[in-house]
């Protein structure tokens, strides 16, 4: 088989997968809490300089994934308490204070770090043949641990008894509160939940791509382009939602460049808030 | 007129004299502010009227920037440069008509989908400025662009840029006073209702969003010339970000509310950004707060106190135009079914009612009454069955169209307009297939009265505190007054839906009263959902029972009484 179109195929692949995990962490805010997380691209943020300044200090690579995991716990606690807590009843002025909170986000890294773009190294090095084709190891390990770690978080939301709880609460929060469901800690532990799979995503994520405070808006984006288009009922709609976004996206910007391959998911998801604002797996 | 007048005052005298007490740089950089200022009041446009939240007015300050610059570079020397420049404003405006239209026009779209496809706009603009080189010249931009010819770019930017916030300023608080302005709040509370009054939500929203556009045009057609620059920066998010908050902090429903906020915050970032390095992180955390606890900005609670000082003066009061709706309160409906998923609602439904009168609609919960009213006015829509309505078929049934040709319903729960004064939700409903587009642009319909406006002000004395908030009111006058909108509209068909739910015992007898004396003096026909019994019997002439989306039966509140089959209904058996 030709290693060129095999070379493709996996970075299509790559892009997918990784899609697909970020957008996890916006559909479980969205889906579960109604909140349409508009800083959500800022915790990926996050993650990656978290995974920056593990390195800048001289720490293993693996390290990165608790400092992550803490610094978006830190910050989405009382995010969630002060700022999240009062508007889960008001979703426009939520979609503002997240605005506002991706701001602060954006503004406090680059205080720390600097507006610049960074790089962190590869944690593994070399690459391997798959069906002709030469692929970087580390983005195969990147991949298949998050396919993992979807498949462990879907299986462990259908299966565990706080999966069920969230989806009571869900479905109607005063009952859940009436039969004892500790509704606020739940709809609290959820969100930060998410937050840090963000974080996760962007720590996996720094090796490979440029890592800048304002590299959350295109994610933030595109994770929502992956909603709209897949719908917010399902896994499968989240897996779809990522195939046709980051799918259509790799292979036109491939064929033509960036910006058409943009503007073509932008046109799909507008097609798809347009016909099928459930998306292709509705709830 | 007064209030026009008071902010040409206003605005002129300002604008004018504070030229004089600053120096040539502060001048300058004030021109570059006020123009993002006039973008700034686009968005108080969209976002603080229609409820349109856009991340994106850079789209439209970019885009006319863009043109301008392109059109003084080539044809700086040209006579036709003028209304080249002009059209290059009319450009975004088109453009942010145009999105609107294509988005608002499928379904009713979610506010936070609209912000994020906004974004993705601006995003999208951003790449192609930056990519397509040949034209925008790329990551740099488009270099030396010609100062308007006969102006000098930097002597002159102050008279320029002000006089095109003047003007910005008068257009906006012109459209703000106007009915047009109301019925964009309105919209931006209650699209559904807004609909029900005849009025398309969705062209109000485009011509809003299109509006936003033109103002973000201008603001970047001057742009171009005074900076002798344009960078792909106006497509970044941050200057749309900006323009957000801004508007918000300023207080975003407001005239001058976007313009305290861009000029006043924008300087104050000028001057603070060198010697404080945390100022955007103290910008974002007011930003928040504001969002949190500051709903409307610093001028929401003082520039609506002033208007009511400066507006006091009762002009007096016209006469509306009469309405002449086409319809005759008929209906003919047969075997309408519905199913919404796995349940069957409606049920080879059939009703007919030829002459105008009081008609009640009962039946046990679930029976299928208000499905019945969703089905007429397409809130749901039917799998089968044939619906004449006011002598027309209708195949697919709008709460627009119908509202013109002479329909008014009443939901359940009181559906008026929190944000507005009584008087303006009176005007929305004596402006149902009424006003003409011209007069949306003046101000004289804001006076409107007729007979039946004054009738039930005669009856619910509440209702001529013309400026009254509607939120302040309690929860009967709310009912009384969701009905006199729908009155005041005068429909030939009306249809009421528990119209004295949560009423009491005075307050009913008054909204029978008044719904007989309507009906009768209005030639129009009355369908009431009801479950009061003794309700139904003091109003109808006559009653249909619905029983698991069929009907059961029809008939005089005797023969009703009498009929067999809906005494084992309501006695408890299933059939």
């Amino acid at each position: 088989m030709d290693g060129l179109l095999v070379a493709h195929g996996l970075n299509i692949s790559f892009e997918i997968v990784v899609l697909a995990l970020v957008s996890l962490g916006l559909a479980i805010t969205l889906g579960l809490l109604g909140v349409l997380n508009l800083a959500h691209g800022e915790f990926v943020m996050i993650g990656a300089f978290s995974a920056f300044f593990v390195q800048s200090q001289g720490w293993p690579y693996l390290a990165a994934f608790p400092v992550a995991i803490l610094a978006c716990g830190a910050i989405g606690w009382p995010v969630e308490k002060f700022l999240i807590r009062p508007l889960y009843a008001r979703p426009f002025d939520a979609i503002l204070a997240t605005w506002g909170l991706s701001l602060l986000l954006r503004e406090m890294v680059e205080f720390f770090f600097g507006r610049g773009f960074n790089s962190v190294a590869q944690p593994i090095k070399g690459t391997v043949n798959i069906l002709g084709a030469d692929y970087p190891a580390f983005q195969i390990v990147v991949m298949l641990a998050a396919i993992a770690l979807i498949a462990t978080i879907v299986f462990w939301f259908l299966r565990s008894v706080t999966g069920r709880r969230i989806q009571a609460m869900v479905d109607n929060p005063d009952l859940a509160k009436a039969v004892g469901i500790p509704v606020d800690a739940l709809a609290r532990n959820t969100f930060v939940a998410g937050l840090c799979l963000a974080g996760i995503s962007g720590v996996l994520l720094a090796p490979i791509v440029a890592v800048h405070p304002s590299m959350g808006i295109d994610y933030v984006l595109k994770s929502f382009f992956v909603l709209v288009v897949g719908g917010l009922g399902h896994i499968l709609g989240l897996v779809i939602g990522s195939g046709v976004i980051g799918g259509a996206e790799a292979t036109v910007s491939a064929i033509i460049d960036r910006t058409s391959g943009y503007s073509f998911v932008l046109i799909l998801s507008l097609l798809f808030l347009w016909r099928r604002p459930n998306g292709l797996v509705a709830r | 007129m007064v209030w026009l007048l008071a902010n040409a005052t206003f605005a002129g005298a300002g604008l004018f004299l504070l030229q004089f007490v600053v120096d040539d740089f502060i001048a300058y950089t004030l021109a570059l502010y006020f123009l993002y200022a006039i973008a700034c009041l686009g968005v108080g446009l969209s976002w603080g009227q229609a409820g349109l939240l856009s991340l994106g007015q850079g789209l439209f300050v970019g885009v006319g920037a863009y043109l301008s610059g392109l059109s003084l570079i080539a044809f700086s020397d040209q006579w036709f440069l003028y209304p080249l420049l002009i059209s290059c404003c009319m450009v975004p405006g088109a453009l942010g008509f145009g999105i609107g239209q294509l988005i608002f026009r499928g379904r009713t779209l979610n506010g936070a989908y609209f912000a994020l496809i906004t974004l993705g706009l601006v995003l999208l603009a951003s790449l192609i400025a930056t990519s397509w080189n040949s034209v925008t010249g790329g990551f740099n931009g488009l270099l030396g662009v010609p100062g308007l010819p006969g102006l000098d770019g930097f002597e002159h930017a102050y008279v320029i840029a002000a006089s095109a916030l003047f003007v910005a300023i008068l257009m906006v608080a012109w459209l703000l006073a106007t009915p047009l302005g109301v019925l964009w709040r309105a919209v931006a509370e209650d699209e559904r209702r807004v609909a029900y009054l005849g009025f398309d939500p969705n062209l109000l929203k485009s011509v809003a969003l299109g509006l936003s556009g033109l103002l973000g045009g201008l603001a970047g057609v001057l742009y171009a010339p005074i900076n002798n620059l344009v960078t792909p920066d106006l497509f970044g998010f941050a200057l749309s970000t900006n323009f957000i908050i801004w508007a918000a902090i300023g207080g975003r429903a407001t005239v001058y509310g976007p313009v305290l906020g861009a000029v006043g915050i924008g300087l104050l970032t000028v001057q603070l950004r060198e010697t404080i390095d945390y100022w955007e992180i103290i910008l974002a955390m007011i930003f928040m707060g504001t969002v949190l606890y500051f709903k409307w900005g610093l001028l929401g609670y003082v520039e609506p106190f002033i208007k009511q000082l400066l507006i006091r003066s009762t002009a007096p009061l016209t006469t509306a135009p009469p309405r002449n709706p086409t319809g005759v309160g008929t209906l003919d409906i047969k075997g309408l079914e519905l199913q919404v998923g796995q349940v069957r609602i409606l049920n080879d439904l059939s009703l007919s009612i030829d002459a105008p009168g009081i008609y009640c609609l009962i039946g046990p919960n679930g029976a299928g009454k208000t499905t019945a009213f969703n089905a007429m006015t397409g809130e749901l829509s039917a799998q089968s069955g044939q619906m004449s309505i006011m002598q027309s078929v209708v195949a697919r049934p709008d709460a627009r169209t119908l509202a013109q040709q002479g329909m008014g319903r009443k939901f359940q729960v009181p559906c008026v307009f929190d944000a507005l004064s009584i008087s303006e939700n009176l005007s929305l409903a004596l402006w149902t297939a009424r006003i003409d587009r011209p007069a949306l642009l003046g101000f004289e319909a804001l006076q409107w009265t007729s007979v039946i406006r004054q009738e039930l002000e005669r009856r619910f004395p509440f209702l001529t505190e013309r400026s009254r908030l509607v939120r302040d009111l309690s929860h009967g006058q709310r009912q009384v007054l969701d009905l006199a909108i729908v009155l005041c509209t005068e429909p030939r068909l009306i249809l009421l839906d528990e119209p004295c739910a949560g009423l009491s015992k005075a307050e009913t007898q008054d909204v029978i009263d008044t719904v007989q004396w309507a009906a009768a003096s209005l030639g129009a026909t009355a369908i009431i959902i009801e479950h009061d019994m003794a309700l139904v019997k003091a109003l109808a002439d006559k009653v249909f029972v619905l029983h698991q989306g069929h009907l059961l039966a029809e008939g005089t509140v005797a023969e009703i009484q009498g009929n067999e089959k809906v005494k084992t209904v309501y006695g408890g058996g299933s059939k």
